[in-house]
């Protein structure tokens, strides 16, 4: 970095120091204290980011012992220290009994007991033959006593600390003699170590510092912008400290949609957006709309009791609409009005009323034929369930989304139609291809393969064009398209991800950490 | 859907051609089939297979490897193939063999055909293509041999006529295969690797089918399993007895006539076996066998042309037609179809037209843009559940989905609710997936008890389906769209759900009311239901400590869940 950018990166605390002092100067913190007014631990952070920065070294680094005044001492420098106060107090008052004094003075009888001791050592005072303590006629304080005063008004004029170098032997003596390194709150000082580390600005300085000059940056820029700043207008008279960009922002946590919720709104969104109004159901449905509408035969191998979930309680529906029930059981038995010749076997109207798990979402389809316009577009995203072990490609309840076409003049060229639409607005596919199908509900049925760039070919989705069984059962008299897209690896695609599971996650972090590609293509 | 695998070389001869992989599978949706696998550098020759799936249930025919060459190979030659062995139903003839069928196995399983094929050694792999077949002829076609079961013998050891009866499971006896010691039939059902996996078909019956020949000598015990001495084919055999029996006699039919085409196809003659009744069936009481009993139907080219969308003349669709193996004929302005012998899917005039579209092929019509105009639109719950999420994520709420089957420890246990009001499933996969959930909070829940590790605060989310019991509905069951929310942090209470529940209704637009409630996964005295337009629609409050020590949580937790469907009723209040 240029003199000019590492300018630019300083704090006003670094700034001042760069302006104060030139490159090869020593300083420590009691110098930068003295000369700028630093507050304690200003100077360290300042010390610290510089060295960071190589514009300052380290040369020296020794101990020295400091004095600090202690609550105790603060309260000798402001009332005296007990032997003042009892020598004033006798000086005023005459001879008094100690636990006078000490009622008088609000001492303990200890610290009076050993002022006194210490005073009558000193022959200043005496305890006379009242037991009172009386004062030696013409005698003075105690050197020792008025050092100490001294020492403690000097100290409480240097906020509390008194530096071991600064006293003479005289003082060191007195302040020793009163000093603590532990347990100090009986003392009035207590004594302390600390670290006293010398640096040197470093060459580097010299150019940073012209640079500082040359930006016009004097320390004093302005941090935050505040409210009072602009209701008074002061920040005109001044500047803003530049901020480091280069530092790595805090994370945010926002409010998010869930990204595979996101992705099967942008299918809903692009079927709207090719005029299918969207339908929705039970998740709980009877064998009659799940397969016996369909023209699923009851004894077909797919609704074997290893194929659907079967509901506990209640088991069964109360009834089947008529005349749907009717319609649909004629065609499964001889082909009723349909056309067709049925299945040839006794339809069972009680299983027919079987609860079960919705298999699958063309149940949404045969409910909605009844009260279907023509024309008319319909789909649906559904929840399906399915007797499946859950592994990384299946999932015992899992999205398909289903949808018909009603037209007098739909047919199969339209169908095609459709499932090149679907591939190429929906799943971005550049190439299609068709092949013919097998649904139990459908005649002519397709399979639409589109051609993934990574993947290859694969399965798009099921299609075909409804039996009239279906149909005709249920009332439509048109041809109805029926479609249905697997959008399960098609959302594996969007999110990136290769795990069914994955979709369904609990977990919050991967959810919030998850980014959903921005197209769904 | 089917699998079959394919012997590379019995097939080619088959097909008459030896395409590579590309080409097969340019010619395969004709069959509605996918190339599985093919390992074309397989050592040997001989060995190599060819593995395919079959995608139409309602073609058995073509899960052999002669089915599905005689298709391929139909539709690229347009040469229907002919069997002059079958005999049309209701037609006199006199055969070699005869199978009598008696009375007393009339109730258990009623129908029987079969046929006999002669004149080819059979190899190796002709005999493994054929137990195929049988396999999945039975399985999938014959509903796990419920509907259909098959057996193969040696005619020339056999004493005609064959007799086919009911007998007393627990005196009839005979050394099964793959045995040596002579078993009752309830001793085989019990414990015979064959007789268990199929018990559940005879299980409950107190006359077991029998198929003896005329010197007492047990042939088989349909649908479990043949006898050791009579019921073994084995490689290098020259002649062959195929029966099958079964409950439903035109799939009965069909499987025999499958296997008496695809043995045709392989050079085998066919010989004709006629089955005897002393009671009536849908065929009559005697019956030719192999037997044409399909009934032949017709389609308009009109309503041809309709559904595909495409210009055709009548010669180019009879043409189609019969490029997918069925005789076809023009009557009128119509398409009269003679379904071929081993075909039995021809349940209206529709699955002529798929037929016609197949002989043409996809790829000769082209896609159409749909011509008529309508307006799309999300369903109004869609609508309403997206502005509460806009309005939860910008309160700083993430959203979730989960799966909706989950165990009633979760369910049930830890939210400390009863049971009943659970929609349980009778035949789980799994206790992870025995229960369809009545609320998103459990999933919310699963959430916390998984992402101790993720920065709090969590505020959660989900929009999504559950299901109550209501017993005013025709399925006693309720599916309904909710939303439920939670905030999971050191401070999470009541009031702050309160302040988002609030926020939320505002830009709803629904006015509500909260009332004092007694749901127990909340705590008493911190929960409260919500009322709007005169019902109840949700619940809110602090999760109760001990529905979060039951999912291992150890943060304070306070969420609800609404009933949106519910809400969306509630008429709007006025824009402010």
């Amino acid at each position: 970095m240029d003199a000019a950018s590492v300018a630019k990166t300083l704090h006003p605390l670094e700034v001042r120091i760069l302006l104060k002092y030139d490159s090869g100067r020593e300083i420590d913190a009691r110098t930068v204290r003295d000369d700028l007014g630093y507050r304690e631990g200003q100077e360290n952070q300042a010390f610290s980011w510089l060295s960071g920065k190589r514009l300052i070294e380290e040369t020296s680094r020794s101990v020295s012992v400091f004095y600090e005044i202690t609550p105790l001492g603060s309260e000798y420098a402001e009332k005296g220290t007990p032997e003042e106060r009892i020598f004033n107090l006798i000086g005023e008052s005459g001879a008094l009994r100690l636990p006078e004094v000490a009622e008088k003075l609000g001492l303990e009888q200890k610290s009076i007991g050993s002022a006194f001791g210490l005073l009558s050592k000193e022959a200043v005072l005496f305890m006379d033959e009242g037991k009172r303590a009386a004062l030696k006629p013409g005698a003075a304080l105690p050197l020792r006593v008025a050092r100490l005063r001294a020492l403690l008004d000097k100290a409480a004029a240097q906020a509390g600390t008194l530096e071991e170098r600064s006293l003479d032997a005289e003082d060191l003596s007195v302040i020793q003699s009163v000093a603590k390194k532990r347990g100090a709150g009986d003392a009035p000082f207590r004594m302390a170590e600390r670290e006293r580390v010398v640096y040197r600005l470093s060459d580097a300085t010299k150019d940073v510092r012209a640079a500082l000059i040359a930006l016009g940056m004097t320390g004093e820029e302005y941090g935050a912008l505040t409210p009072a700043m602009l209701e008074k207008g002061s920040w005109k008279s001044g500047s803003f400290r530049p901020y480091n960009i280069g530092v790595s922002p805090a994370r945010t946590i926002p409010g998010r949609k869930n990204p595979y919720v996101e992705f099967l709104e942008s299918v809903k969104d692009k079927l709207v957006s090719l005029g299918f109004e969207e339908f929705d159901g039970n998740m709980v449905e009877t064998e009659f709309w799940n397969s016996d509408a369909l023209f699923m035969p009851q004894f077909h191998s797919a609704r074997d009791i290893h194929d659907v979930y079967y509901i506990d309680d209640p088991k069964s529906a109360q009834y089947i609409e008529e005349p749907h029930l009717s319609n649909v059981a004629a065609a499964h038995e001889n082909g009723g009005n349909t056309g067709s010749r049925g299945w040839s076997y006794q339809f069972d109207r009680d299983f027919t009323r079987r609860l079960i798990l919705r298999s699958q979402g063309t149940v949404l389809s045969a409910r909605q034929l009844p009260k279907a316009k023509i024309p008319g577009k319909y789909f649906g995203i559904a929840r399906c369930f399915r007797y499946d072990k859950v592994d990384a490609t299946h999932l015992s309840d899992f999205y398909q989304t289903e949808g018909i076409v009603l037209g007098e003049d739909v047919n199969l060229r339209t169908l095609l139609g459709f499932l090149e639409m679907f591939a190429v607005e929906v799943a971005g596919a550049k190439e299609v291809k068709y092949v013919p199908g097998y649904f139990p509900f459908t005649e002519p049925s397709v399979e639409v393969h589109i051609k993934h760039p990574v993947l290859g070919w694969f399965e798009l989705g099921g299609s075909g064009i409804f039996r009239p069984e279906v149909t005709k059962s249920l009332g439509i008299d048109v041809p109805v398209l029926a479609w249905g897209i697997g959008i399960d690896r098609m959302a594996l695609m969007a999110l990136g991800l290769n795990d069914l599971r994955e979709l369904f996650s609990p977990d919050l972090e991967s959810v919030r950490m998850r980014r959903a590609l921005t197209k769904t293509r | 859907m089917p699998k079959i695998e394919v012997n590379e070389k019995l097939f080619f001869s088959l097909l008459g051609d030896a395409p590579d992989a590309a080409a097969l599978e340019a010619i395969l949706p004709t069959a509605k089939a996918e190339l599985d696998g093919w390992d074309a550098d397989g050592a040997n020759a001989e060995d190599r297979t060819i593995k395919i799936e079959l995608n139409d249930t309602n073609r058995p025919d073509l899960w052999s490897t002669a089915g599905l060459a005689r298709q391929l190979k139909t539709h690229r030659t347009k040469k229907v193939p002919s069997y002059p062995f079958f005999v049309p139903i209701g037609e006199k003839h006199s055969s070699s063999y005869t199978v009598e069928v008696e009375e007393s196995v009339r109730r258990v399983r009623p129908y029987l055909a079969g046929f006999v094929a002669k004149g080819v050694a059979i190899t190796d792999a002709m005999l493994r293509d054929m137990i195929q077949t049988q396999e999945k002829l039975t399985w999938n076609y014959g509903r796990k041999r419920r509907t259909v079961s098959i057996g193969l013998y040696r005619p020339s050891v056999i004493a005609w006529p064959v007799h086919y009866k009911g007998v007393d499971p627990d005196k009839a006896s005979f050394v099964p295969l793959q045995e040596t010691r002579d078993m009752t039939l309830r001793q085989i059902l019990a414990e015979h690797p064959k007789g268990k996996e199929y018990s559940f078909i005879l299980q409950n019956e107190a006359i077991h089918p029998l198929l003896v020949d005329d010197k007492h000598r047990v042939l088989s015990y349909p649908p479990i399993i043949n006898s050791a001495d009579l019921g073994a084919v084995l490689v290098g055999d020259r002649e062959l007895f195929i029966e099958v029996t079964g409950s439903d006699y035109p799939s009965v039919a069909l499987t025999a006539s499958i296997m008496a085409c695809d043995l045709s196809d392989m050079g085998f003659a066919i010989e004709n076996v006629d089955v005897i009744y002393p009671y009536d069936t849908p065929f009559g009481r005697k019956i030719t066998f192999p037997c044409y009993f399909q009934e032949g139907l017709k389609v308009r080219l009109g309503q041809v042309r309709k559904l595909l969308g495409l210009d055709m003349s009548l010669e180019e669709a009879r043409d189609a037609a019969e490029r997918m193996g069925s005789i076809a004929s023009i009557e009128g302005d119509s398409i009269a179809v003679k379904p071929a012998e081993y075909r039995n899917d021809f349940l209206h005039p529709v699955d002529i037209t798929e037929d016609v579209l197949i002989g043409i092929g996809m790829e000769n019509f082209p896609p159409e843009r749909p011509r008529d105009f309508t307006i799309g639109r999300l369903s109004p719950i869609e609508q309403f559940s997206r502005k509460a999420k806009l309005t939860l994520v910008g309160t700083g709420y993430q959203e979730m989905i989960y799966n909706y089957l989950g165990s009633g420890r979760d369910y049930i246990e830890k939210m400390g609710i009863p049971a009943a009001d659970v929609v349980k499933i009778t035949n789980p996969m799994s206790e992870n997936f025995e229960y369809l959930r009545n609320s998103p909070l459990p999933g919310l829940l699963g959430t916390e008890a998984v992402s101790v590790k993720a920065p709090y605060p969590h505020r959660t989310f989900e929009v999504g389906k559950v299901a109550v019991k209501c017993v005013s509905e025709n399925y006693g069951i309720a599916t309904r769209q909710y939303i439920g929310f939670l905030n999971t942090h050191a401070q999470a209470d009541y009031n702050e759900s309160a302040s988002h529940l609030a926020t939320l209704m505002f830009y709803l637009g629904r006015e509500y009311t909260v009332k004092e409630a007694q749901d127990p996964r909340f705590i008493q005295g911190r929960q409260a239901e919500v009322w709007s337009g005169g019902k109840r629609i949700g619940v809110f409050g602090e999760v109760h400590p001990s529905v979060l020590g039951a999912f291992g949580i150890t943060m304070p937790a306070a969420g609800g869940e609404l009933d949106l469907d519910a809400l969306l009723e509630v008429p709007e209040t006025a824009a402010k």
